[in-house]
């Protein structure tokens, strides 16, 4: 081991060079492979979500209007559906910030049990979920929650009051429950109760608006779910069955949403493809230079180990250790770098809600196996020739 | 104890059409404990002889026995532990590695023949101490004179206690005094630890000093002289 690093001080320029090689590849995989793991993420529980539930909204024609909550009965008639929610969605921050990055803060109604159809359940990282028919809660994700600088006991006016809002602007005080974990998805989202949610829809609506019709006789959307476990096509059928028996509605299909998904996704999978072939040119072809060259002015040495009992594996060994050492140096800085960059963006990236990048433990292993795996590989062809040296020419060389 | 046996050892190159002998049916035997010169004018195929000896190569006919064992059939690996236990060399270029310090240099020899760390460093130390380089066992071969480089390849060439130490000009790279210290100081190893000696020079004075003499010429034992040396 000494002997390897000592050689790799001796030819100092050199050894920089060829460890910046696997740096810039490894740290373009690192940042490509956090940015892809970000987006596969989410893509991941959208899949989950959409492979789950089967969206309902008001028909294109007439895209946003509300819908009577009376389609919610009709709508857990239909042929294997288990369970309809109403769904309600308001702005936390309405007209905030000029421009906004990320995704916007969201107040929406809790879909109480949800977990039992297979959506992933509310995970807390501090306190606890809505008490049942209790009003005046809130659940925070960790976004909105340092947004607003809350935490679980605290009490919160939502929806904040934007400077310049009109006389008649109306905040309501929730009391923080709980404090979700991160997880990528719904982190800018904050939960209430469906009565609570009915209150701030109607806050949004104009006055004539609302003298008009009774806010607790609406919804916004519905969310249908099948029993768990349902298969795609069935709810594919599902979500044609209710288009054809519910009027005034349209459910969108399942699979298209998971097509849409997958497709994303594999974009994400090319770019990080593209980084690791990328890696792999820039840092093998530098690992494959330096070993040639380290095999040919050590040709000498190589017949001098040789004589003194050294046998064609232990050589062999010997280069492509080096060769994984370089390997695991250009990976361990590269990798270091990129998690240090992505790190960085996405603390100064968190005042807008712009958080892109995610650095998994399967990604550390892929970076760090592929920077030593790719050297090793490239040292082979340098090691066996280093490897299958005879001793006396190797010794009489030069 | 260990004897060498050169039996009707033939090397032959391959040069284009063309076949050169430079080792033409040598006979020879080397006693344990002895210490050989072998002399001959360049070309004559001493440095060929030493590499058949020290199982480097493989001769086109002929055979050498260690121990009385046939060295013939055996393979690279085999050859290869051989050397690493029981024979050392020593080169006219040093052959150190940049890389090692004084006792890792010496110490290489244990790495291959899976030896005990902690014992070969004793042996190592103790025969540093011996080629008079105990202060210097951290420096890099880079800060040694060419007399001091010599003197840590032969404790390397030592340290697996072998049986047989092959020199091809030790002495080749150094003025004579140094030439003269350093086959002083193989002479007493010779004598101290009981190693064989074969040592090829140009320098009839100090073959002279050695206990025998063999003179080749165009790849045959020209004379084999048993000498008197003080
Ligand atoms: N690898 C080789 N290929 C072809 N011919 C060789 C090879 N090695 C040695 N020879 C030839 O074999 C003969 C003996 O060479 P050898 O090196 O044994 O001589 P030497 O006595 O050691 O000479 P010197 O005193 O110059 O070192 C020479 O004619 C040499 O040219
Ligand atoms: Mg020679």
């Amino acid at each position: 081991m000494r002997e390897i690093f000592s050689n790799l001080l001796r030819r100092k320029l050199r050894s920089t060079l060829t460890v910046s090689g696997i740096v810039i590849g490894i740290f373009a995989l690192t940042t490509m492979g956090s940015l892809a793991e970000h987006f596969n993420s989410l893509l991941d529980i959208g899949v989950r979500y959409a492979g789950a539930a089967i969206p309902v909204q008001a028909p294109p024609e007439q895209q946003g209007a509300l819908l009577p909550l009376s389609k919610q009965a009709e709508l857990a008639r239909v042929q294997g559906v288990s369970a309809v929610y109403p769904g309600y969605t308001v702005q936390a921050r309405p007209g905030g910030s000029a421009i906004q990055l990320g995704a916007p803060d969201l107040i929406v109604n809790q879909q109480a049990g949800a977990e039992q159809y297979g959506l992933p359940g509310p995970k807390f990282a501090a306190g606890r979920n809505l008490a049942p028919g209790q009003q005046g809660e809130i659940i925070l994700g960790p976004t909105i929650a340092g947004d607003l600088g809350k935490r679980t006991g605290d009490t919160v006016n939502l929806p904040v009051k934007p400077p310049g809002a009109r006389e008649d602007f109306v905040s309501h005080p929730f009391k923080v429950a709980g404090v979700l974990t991160k997880n990528g998805q719904t982190d800018t989202f904050a939960y209430v109760s469906d009565a609570d949610a009915r209150m701030l829809l109607a806050d949004t609506l104009s006055p004539t608006v609302r003298s008009a019709i009774d806010v607790n006789t609406v919804a916004q959307s519905f969310t249908v779910f099948p029993t768990k476990g349902t298969s795609l096509n069935e709810m594919d059928a599902i979500a044609a069955r209710v288009n054809e028996q519910v009027p005034g509605v349209h459910a969108q299909k399942p699979s298209e949403l998971v097509a849409n998904f997958k497709s994303a996704g594999s974009t994400f999978t090319a770019i990080f493809t593209g980084a690791a072939i990328l890696a792999l040119i820039i840092g093998g072809l530098s690992v494959v230079n330096t070993m040639i060259m380290a095999v040919s002015e050590r040709i000498r040495e190589i017949g001098l180990k040789k004589a003194v009992g050294a046998h064609t594996g232990q050589i062999l060994r010997e280069y492509m250790l080096e060769a994984a050492v370089i390997g695991a140096l250009g990976g361990l800085i590269g990798y270091g770098i990129g998690l240090g960059l992505t790190t960085l963006l996405d603390v100064l990236g968190a005042s807008s809600n712009l958080d892109i990048f995610l650095v998994t433990p399967r990604l550390t292993a892929i970076a760090l196996g592929f920077a030593i795996g790719m050297a090793t590989l490239a040292g082979i062809v340098p090691a066996l020739r280093a490897a299958r040296l005879d001793p006396v020419t190797a010794l009489r060389s030069l | 104890m260990a004897t060498i046996e050169l039996v009707n050892l033939t090397k032959r190159y391959r040069q284009g059409p063309h076949t050169i002998t430079a080792l033409d049916g040598v006979d020879l035997r080397i006693e344990s404990g002895d210490f050989v010169s072998i002399v001959g004018r360049s070309g004559s195929g001493k440095t060929t002889l030493l590499d058949l000896t020290g199982l480097l190569l493989r001769p086109s006919s002929g055979t050498v026995l260690l121990d009385g064992a046939e060295t013939a059939g055996l393979s690279d690996g085999r050859r290869a532990d051989l050397r690493g236990r029981r024979l050392g060399f020593i080169f006219q270029e040093y052959n150190l590695l940049p890389a090692l310090n004084v006792l890792e240099n010496v110490t290489l020899a244990c790495r291959y023949a899976g030896l005990d760390r902690r014992e070969g460093r004793q042996r190592a130390r103790q025969l540093l101490d011996l080629v008079g380089l105990a202060e210097r066992l951290n420096h890099g071969p880079d800060q040694l004179s060419g007399g001091q480089q010599q003197r840590v390849a032969i404790a390397r060439a030592l340290v697996n206690r072998p049986a047989l130490v092959l020199a091809d000009e030790p002495t080749g790279a150094v003025d004579t005094q140094t030439a003269d210290e350093l086959l002083g100081l193989m002479r007493r190893l010779n004598r101290e630890e009981g190693v064989t000696f074969v040592v090829v020079t140009h320098d009839l004075d100090l073959a002279g000093r050695t206990d025998r003499m063999v003179r080749l010429q165009d790849g045959v034992v020209v004379s084999d002289e048993r000498l008197n040396a003080a």
